[in-house]
């Protein structure tokens, strides 16, 4: 259903969900854009070409989660009792959405659900805003994705100058429209022109054809190592990542609870065995990984690249080594040449 | 291409042509405009990618331990690298007769994120012109001063000429004002405990441990950081307060009598989260307590490396 | 007199006890606030082992060792000195205040000494309260900040 909403209208509806549910919304504080908790009268960021800095994978998939206390005394274990209200979060980049959807397919399989993701991704309503004007490094449109993608999304709102143009795609996300009017003909019209002027702005970055085979044969390429030797194997481009959901799984033993945390393949103890082999040695190996995970092994697991093109890599990379770039370089190595280690 | 850059492309040319050096370490001009890459050349033909300029923000010596003792490196380095270096040779981490320092006097590392919260995040070109820079975004050209856009490492920046290059290019420039960064930390030294606690509680609580600080430093070469000890566990592992604490204490004290306060640590975190005036605090210490000042020379041993019998007692009780 | 006694750290060099009682006395009679942790000289402790104190909750750390020149390993006592010394006032910028943390030196004539000082840097920290200033180890709440 589609429905109109007057920007000036915007503050009152927030205000009505927020009565019922915890609100975040992007919000500028210590110079960048963060989800933070809606309060009457705070200044929203949704103009803004960028996205928020932290990825909001964060609502779903906490970067440090207590899984389980335990009691070595009484040889007892206890699972946290989880305790989350519900919560909407208003104004994520479709970018963002798109990136909880591809972790759905990690996190709540059928034969396998993730109990934490899942008691959160209940609670969580997605409400996106689309943007009208990219950033020079968005790239979502090479990856499958869109400036007005849906998917993961509940609700999108797209800006139509005066009033949002809201659709709604799940029975919740309809619930939190309820009594608005419907959109009209001209206004609908008038989204669909932005939508498209949108992604028409956006230029393929990378060629897509085949990049999954491409990738595969220039497993054992020098060309790693090329991106190595500037890597500083920081873990900027994973944690910024929305659709990284790579963890450790820690005993905090001076406190007795199993902790899940955030781990990233930049790290050098990513793949660290207890007997001291690394199979990823290097940074190249570790650079590689970071590629092939997106673009070569999220085709296996779910015919998606893992990748929704939001550019915090880009843009954070502190060596400036661009996705789009490395991605331009592996397509122009042929695979023929293999270099042999 | 700029006059320097000439100059820089020149020498790395002689010394790859005359086989002086196995690699030249510099910059190269990548597709992110605001962030040319750290580079390695090994071919005079691929010299034509070498850019030098305001935005190349990493320290290069951070490279220098990648590379075994015996490889003949020729770096590009400012006065903050030049004496990386020179620490890293005090602390055997490269023979110094393996090095050709091409030395720079350097005017500042224009701050990108300060460039950015500017101009917006569309920036597709900056261009400098002596101490006017120009930023050519997607909307809109906007026109600055280099000063204003000084990371403010580069403000305080004590010796922006490199001290023991063995090529020099470029004019040098004055040497800056020891007091500044006196000034700030005292400011911060003035400040009520709880103050300066909330301060320090303040920079921490944003850490997402994603280790920048620690990759971009040079001096953070250790093969396992203590953070990635598991037994025994140093600190806690995930961001939890105590953790992150952990990660921002003891990070800034093994960097004591060691850091070069280049900055490179707070140009690379993605949280823009302030290190320096935790590292600053302890090198003004070093220079009060033991007239150390980092890198200065090739032989001189930081301050915890050595001893003496009468340092002075600092808050130690002795027998009534 | 506070309710809770302080928790203080007591990080003792094995060589700086000089008289049989007093090493008895530390091994087999300390109170339960204060927690020791034995060490070969001082030398061996590191600012980790310092800051793992404070972080597991110590008000306060004390550390013992011996005179300059009557190290059991030469230097390591002057080599302490340097780096925690420096560390305590680092500590002290960021919050934890100087006091808290102290070094006493003994020697020969020390006799007993060792009850008087643990009692009067109780003192100290009695007058301070406990340390807040610090994130200390606690079991966090259950997952992220948002729930």
């Amino acid at each position: 259903m589609a429905y109109r909403l007057p920007k000036k209208g915007l503050d009152q509806t927030l205000r009505a969900w927020a009565e019922q549910s915890k609100v975040f919304a992007p919000q500028k504080r210590e110079g960048y854009a963060q989800f933070l908790p809606w309060k009457a009268g705070v200044e929203l960021l949704l103009d803004e070409p960028h996205n928020t800095r932290f990825p909001p994978k964060a609502f779903l998939l906490p970067q440090s989660e207590t899984l389980l206390t335990y009691n070595r005394k009484l040889n007892q274990l206890e699972t946290p009792t989880l305790q989350i209200s519900p919560r909407i979060i208003f104004g994520i980049r479709p970018c963002d959405a798109h990136a909880v959807a591809l972790l759905d397919t990690v996190f709540a399989t059928q034969e396998n659900p993730d109990p934490y993701w899942r008691a959160r991704r209940e609670q969580t309503i997605l409400i996106g805003v689309g943007c009208n004007q990219p950033a020079t490094t968005c790239f979502c449109t090479s990856v499958g994705s869109s400036p007005f993608d849906h998917a993961g999304l509940d609700a999108i709102f797209t800006d139509i100058g005066e009033a949002y143009l809201v659709e709604t795609f799940t029975e919740r996300g309809e619930a939190l429209f309820a009594g608005l009017p419907q959109a009209e003909a001209n206004d609908e019209g008038q989204a669909r022109s932005i939508q498209q002027q949108a992604e028409a702005g956006l230029t393929p970055a990378f060629a897509t054809d085949n990049l999954k085979d491409h990738l595969d044969q220039i497993f054992d390429s020098s060309l790693w190592n090329e991106f190595a030797q500037s890597c500083l194997g920081c873990g900027i481009c994973t944690f910024l990542c929305p659709t990284c959901f790579c963890f450790d799984i820690v005993d905090e033993a001076q406190r007795d609870e199993r902790v899940r945390n955030w781990d990233t393949c930049m790290f050098r103890i990513y793949s660290l065995e207890a007997s001291g082999h690394n199979p990823r040695p290097s940074r190249a190996e570790r650079t590689r990984q970071r590629l092939m995970h997106k673009f070569s092994y999220w085709i296996e697991h779910a015919n998606q690249f893992g990748c929704t093109g939001c550019g915090r890599c880009v843009r954070y990379c502190p060596v400036g080594l661009d996705i789009r770039a490395m991605l331009r370089k592996a397509a122009a190595t042929p695979s023929e040449v293999v270099h042999a280690n | 291409m700029t006059e320097l850059e000439t100059k820089i492309r020149a020498e790395a040319e002689r010394l790859l042509s005359e086989h002086l050096v196995d690699v030249v370490v510099a910059f190269r001009k990548e597709d992110a405009p605001l962030h040319p890459q750290p580079a390695f050349f090994t071919q005079v033909d691929e010299l034509q990618d070498l850019v030098y300029n305001g935005l190349c923000a990493n320290n290069l010596a951070n490279y220098l331990t990648r590379h075994p003792q015996e490889t003949r490196i020729g770096m590009v380095v400012r006065g903050c690298e030049n004496r990386s270096v020179n620490a890293l040779v005090v602390e055997k981490q490269h023979t110094r007769e393996n090095l050709v320092l091409i030395g720079i006097p350097c005017e500042g590392i224009l701050d990108w994120r300060h460039i950015v919260a500017l101009t917006g995040e569309n920036v597709l070109s900056v261009e400098e012109n002596g101490e006017s820079v120009c930023v050519h975004t997607r909307e809109n050209t906007f026109a600055f001063s280099r000063v204003e856009l000084l990371h403010p490492s580069c403000q305080r920046c004590l010796h922006p000429n490199p001290i023991s290059a063995d090529v020099l290019l470029g004019e040098l420039k004055p040497e800056g004002d020891p007091e500044l960064m006196r000034l700030r930390i005292e400011a911060l030294e003035n400040l009520t405990l709880e103050e300066r606690n909330a301060w320090f509680r303040h920079e921490a609580e944003r850490c997402i441990r994603c280790y920048a600080c620690r990759e971009a430093c040079p001096m953070c070469y250790c093969t396992e950081c203590f953070v990635d000890h598991t037994e025994p566990r140093w600190s806690e592992s995930g961001v939890t307060p105590a953790g992150m604490q952990a990660w921002h204490i003891v990070r800034a004290f093994h960097q004591t009598g060691r850091c070069t306060s280049c900055g490179a640590c707070e140009r690379a975190c993605p949280m823009d989260i302030q290190m320096t005036y935790l590292t600053d605090k302890l090198n003004l210490d070093m220079i009060d307590a033991y007239q150390f000042e980092v890198g200065m020379d090739t032989t001189t041993q930081p301050p915890f490396a050595t001893l003496t019998l009468d340092d002075k007692n600092r808050f130690i009780t002795r027998g009534k | 007199m506070n309710a809770t006694p302080m928790k203080v750290a007591l990080f003792q060099c094995r060589w700086c006890l000089y008289s049989p009682e007093d090493q008895a006395w530390v091994d087999h009679n300390l109170p339960e606030n204060i927690h020791l942790v034995k060490v070969p000289c001082t030398g061996r402790i590191d600012p980790l082992f310092i800051l793992n104190a404070v972080q597991g909750g110590a008000d306060g750390v004390m550390i013992n060792g011996c005179l300059p020149e009557k190290c059991h390993f030469k230097e390591g006592n002057l080599a302490a000195r340097r780096q925690l010394a420096e560390f305590g006032s680092f500590l002290d910028y960021i919050g934890y205040e100087q006091a808290r943390v102290r070094f006493v030196w003994l020697d020969l004539q020390d006799r007993g000494r060792i009850q008087r000082e643990l009692a009067a840097f109780e003192r100290t920290l009695e007058q301070l309260g406990p340390a807040q200033a610090l994130a200390t180890r606690a079991p966090a709440a259950t997952g992220g900040t948002h729930d």
